[in-house]
């Protein structure tokens, strides 16, 4: 359970975003398949962690599909959550 | 090439899984006789429901989903137990034109006592169950599995591990040409324009988003808005964003392949493909919509573990974490927790669940039938008012 062989899960090829599978800290570094990323926040498990490069308005892509959008640009490594990102459509901080 | 499937030919071209004679009390006060046949027959399996005719708004869905159900590919032959209400002919009707050949119907005041209506059921459905032995399953296209996807107690990990994971399994069986059916309409609520997106044609697309909007309608006339308070702080603490998100984790049981259509509760799928059909989220009323649109079989993914089966579907339990599927054995066929534990990956999981619903396809036996879990609801729009 702690001590997964895999640190990150990505659900589609398109996405933008990995699910930590662990508690992450500020300068772990994940090497898995083709990615190599430095964490750059606290990211507990079951959260977002960027693997590419968000521009402000961007999508964000799980799945393979689009679920938001960046509402700040967000870098390689950062944890992506409702603090810099919102849902396209009615969401709970629109309403 | 060999066959990939082994399966019971129906009369009407439709593909049996199971070859289950049923005994189907068609007044609620039937229920309890209809247990007690099953029980002391050599196989026959039985449903109970609360209905006693009541002839309110839900009346017409309520006869359409005993007719669906009685005539499920995946049975042999349904025992009718009838009171005397009129519209028990007509569910019986409905049963035929939908491909039921096999059937008796046994009318309590034709018999004149109880006695004597179980033991002419009891005869009658051993009678059916030696037959039912004695039929062979014969080669089968993949289009003979009609799957049906279903989650419930969902958890933090269902939009990561099993509900995907399956989506993968979906995706290989409608690439093969096997239907797949993705329900509960109040868990897309927030992606239904995503999943309009993977329609075959606007047509399509624009019925998931309409059905979504009847849905919520209805649920804005209780006075309940639930988009507002989405995704709710539970969520969110969990790692969830965006009502997209979290409706998404619950539609990746249907993958990535197009929506060839729509079905009402209860419809059943035309021609091969994917479809979603308007299920409410109440799992045991979702099962009963699947038997009623001849799914033949399910696999449904739990975060909390439930007993939940179907006398005629066969249905393959998939967990989402590890520590669940290790408390309850006897209830979870599959784990798919290894995904969130690093162990496995999503596509390995895919297969895996893949590879099941094959074999249980071809006959092997889930740990729901194994455990006899007979469960059936139906499922009402309105208040029920007597008349």
């Amino acid at each position: 359970m702690t001590n997964p062989t895999r640190k990150v899960l990505i659900l589609g090829e398109r996405d933008n975003i990995a699910v930590c599978l662990a508690d992450l800290s500020v300068g772990d570094f994940i090497e898995q398949d083709e990615l190599k990323i430095k964490v750059l926040n606290l990211i507990p498990r079951g959260h977002k962690i960027a693997t590419k490069a968000i521009a402000k308005d961007e999508g964000i892509i799980k799945y393979g599909e689009r679920m938001g959008h960046a509402i700040a640009p967000i870098s390689i490594g950062e944890h992506v959550h409702v603090h810099n990102i919102l849902g396209d459509r009615l969401s709970a901080e629109q309403v | 090439m060999s066959a990939p499937l082994k399966a019971y030919k129906r009369a009407n071209g439709a593909w049996g899984l199971r070859n289950q004679v049923l005994i189907l009390p068609l007044h609620s006060a039937l229920s309890s006789t209809a247990r007690a046949i099953a029980d002391n027959s050599d196989g026959a399996v039985a449903i109970s429901h609360d209905w006693s005719g009541e002839k309110d708004n839900d009346l017409a869905r309520i006869i359409f989903t005993l007719s669906g159900y009685a005539s499920n590919p995946n049975i042999f032959a349904t025992i009718f137990l009838s009171i005397g209400n009129p519209e028990e002919e007509q569910i019986i009707k409905g049963a035929q034109a939908l491909g039921l050949t096999r059937f008796s119907n046994l009318l309590l005041p034709e018999i004149g006592s109880m006695e004597k209506l179980q033991q002419q059921a009891l005869t009658i459905a051993n009678g059916y169950v030696k037959e039912a032995s004695a039929e062979v399953r014969v080669d089968a296209p993949w289009s003979a599995i009609v799957l049906g996807l279903e989650c419930g107690g969902s958890d933090a990990l269902s939009g990561i591990t099993a509900n995907p994971a399956l989506g993968v399994a979906s995706d290989r069986l409608v690439e093969l040409g096997a239907s797949s059916v993705l329900g509960e309409t109040t868990e897309i609520l927030g992606a239904e324009h995503l999943l309009a997106a993977r329609a075959i044609d606007p047509a399509v697309g624009k019925k998931i988003v309409e059905m979504v909007a009847r849905y919520e309608d209805s649920i804005n006339y209780e006075g309940i808005d639930i988009r507002g308070a989405q995704p709710s702080r539970g969520n969110i603490e969990g790692g969830l964003s965006t009502l997209e998100e979290k409706s998404l984790g619950a539609a990746k049981k249907a993958g990535n392949a197009p929506f060839t259509g729509t079905l009402e509760f209860g419809e059943i799928p035309k021609v091969a493909g994917l479809y979603f059909m308007d299920t409410p989220g109440h799992d045991i009323e979702q099962l009963a919509g699947f038997g009623a649109g001849h799914i033949n079989v399910v696999v449904f993914t739990s975060g909390r573990g439930t007993p939940t089966g179907s006398a005629i579907m066969p249905t393959i339990k998939v967990s989402t974490n590890t520590p669940m599927y290790e408390s309850i054995p006897d209830l979870i066929d599959l784990d798919a927790g290894t995904i969130a534990d690093g162990i496995e990956t999503l596509a390995e999981v895919g297969d895996r669940i893949f590879d099941e619903i094959v074999h249980v396809a071809n006959g092997q036996l889930t740990k729901a039938e194994r455990g006899g879990h007979h469960e059936f609801a139906l499922s009402r729009m309105y208040n029920t008012v007597v008349r």
